[in-house]
């Protein structure tokens, strides 16, 4: 598991890399920029939580131009094994976004004063942007097996759309079912789609080994 | 005799294909190097994935150490080094960085073995695999399948594209590997010149069929290519003929014993036979 850990770290580094720095840039300068009007921080949780969830699963395949994705199939792990090192690798660079969030929106907090309504807002923010990710992920991986890496780009497109529309359609549905104007709403809310979030991203795990190991190479 | 590995049977058909492998049955013993030849497309590749469990065979059995190797048998893939033609690992790697994978991988891995092999194949640790040669590459996927001790060593076509000299230091490598009596090689590969120098026994396959296998030197001294004339083929007996292809003055004829043809047929040219003959008669040839 951790030589499998490791190989999915090489795949996403680059990018990775590039991606940190962009983001340490717009990190400053959202810190720099009074937060009076929340916009830019809350795209920038969105995107930064999203980004970097989308860097690692984006990085999946990657190997496939050389032989790795077979030769991983003949070293001493099992096809589950290479399965959960990509459900976990996505979860260890979601929650390096959550990092990234939270010491830009402490920092902004520290230096301009709270920007929103409510502190239940940021939570809100952290369950959107992880939502999203664990969807994402969710819909991506088995995608991936049964499509192979030919389809990557497309179900990439697929699941960060699906895993938008899904947290929007959670997000109505908390809306119509609690009444409005209260914080256990928001509270409620934002756990029901985590739970979701998390519930779907576990399933998903079967699945995509299920769909693994049919798969000839 | 003990075999490392044994296929009974191995059948893979693919769905929008006709290509199928059809019952493939040979043993490997221990201690031994196997040519495993065919043309291109004959299903070594297949086979070798079914030996591997990177295919799933629909019927028929692979034995490995004398186990079926499924998903779950890790420690039997401890013991197996595999070497693919081309790209092993992923180009923008760096050599260290495949130890440090394949360290998380493998209990056995050797991490001071391996650095001993890039010493010894000139293979700069910090550079991008992306940036070797050819030959280069293939060193450090043979580097890599060894340094964890293994005791079978599966290669597909990995001399193949490689010059001459360096194919030979690769074969050195294979020789030395199976000086100790437990370990074995499964070579594939269309080279059938280094095979002649390595291999102990050749299996043949020719469109996903199993032709024949067997030892080396049966296959050179035993084995004879008759160059027959119209009329003498036409009088030869159809059970000495193995194979035989129709050429624009002659026949050749393969026949599995050439000491008794000559005896048999005193007036036809008899030659010895190399594997390439073997596997062009096998292959493009006829049978009776």
């Amino acid at each position: 598991m951790r030589g499998l850990l490791k190989s999915n770290y090489y795949a996403v580094r680059s990018n990775v890399k590039v991606f940190s720095a962009v983001m340490v840039l717009l990190g400053i300068f959202v810190v720099a920029v009074d937060n009076e009007i929340p916009s830019l921080i809350i795209g920038y949780m969105l995107s930064v939580m999203i980004g970097f969830s989308f860097n690692s699963i984006a990085s999946a395949g990657r190997e496939s131009a050389a032989k790795w994705s077979v030769y991983k199939l003949t070293t001493p792990v099992k096809r589950a094994d290479i399965v959960k090192s990509l459900f976990v690798s996505q979860l260890l660079w979601l929650f390096v976004g959550m990092v990234f969030a939270g010491i830009i929106v402490t920092l902004s907090v520290a230096l301009h004063g709270f920007p929103f309504d409510k502190d239940t807002d940021i939570f809100l923010l952290f369950v959107v942007g992880s939502g999203i990710s664990l969807f994402m992920g969710a819909f991506f991986f088995p995608l991936f097996f049964w499509g192979g890496e030919e389809r990557k780009e497309v179900f990439l497109v697929i699941s960060l759309l699906c895993g938008i529309g899904v947290v929007m359609g959670l997000t109505t549905l908390v809306n119509t079912i609690f009444p409005p104007h209260m914080t256990s709403r928001i509270i409620w809310g934002g756990c029901m789609i985590l739970a979701c979030g998390i519930l779907a991203f576990v399933l998903s795990y079967p699945l995509t080994v299920g769909i693994f190991r049919r798969k000839d190479y | 005799m003990e075999n490392i590995l044994e296929l009974q049977g191995i059948s893979k058909t693919f769905p929008k294909s006709d290509f199928m492998l059809d019952k493939v049955s040979f043993s490997l013993p221990y201690g031994a190097i196997m040519g495993f030849v065919g043309e291109n497309g004959a299903g070594k590749t297949t086979t070798i994935g079914c030996i591997l469990n990177t295919a799933a065979k629909d019927s028929g059995m692979v034995k490995l150490f004398g186990r079926e190797m499924l998903d779950a048998d890790t420690d039997i893939r401890e013991k197996i080094g595999v070497v693919y033609d081309g790209d092993n690992f992923p180009v923008y790697w760096t050599a260290k960085q495949l130890a440090q994978v394949m360290d998380g991988l493998y209990a056995e891995w050797d991490n001071a073995l391996f650095q001993k092999y890039l010493a010894d194949f000139h293979l700069p640790a910090k550079q991008k695999i992306k940036h070797y040669s050819r030959g280069m590459t293939m060193k450090l996927a043979i580097a890599a399948a060894l340094a964890h001790h293994p005791q079978l060593l599966i290669l597909d076509e990995a001399t193949s594209g490689l010059d001459p000299i360096m194919r030979d230091e690769m074969l050195d490598v294979f020789l030395d590997f199976v000086q100790e009596e437990n370990h074995s090689i499964l070579i594939s590969s269309h080279i059938t010149s280094d095979l002649e120098k390595v291999a102990d026994y050749i299996t043949f396959i020719h469109d996903g069929k199993l032709l024949m296998t067997a030892s080396k030197d049966e296959l050179l001294y035993r084995y004879a290519v008759m160059r027959c004339k119209e009329s003498q083929f036409l009088a030869l007996d159809p059970g000495d003929i193995l194979a035989y292809r129709k050429r624009e003055l002659q026949t050749d004829v393969l026949v599995a014993d050439g000491k008794e043809a000559k005896k048999k047929y005193r007036d036809i040219v008899i030659d010895h036979v190399s594997i390439e003959e073997i596997m062009l008669l096998l292959g493009k040839g006829e049978r009776v």
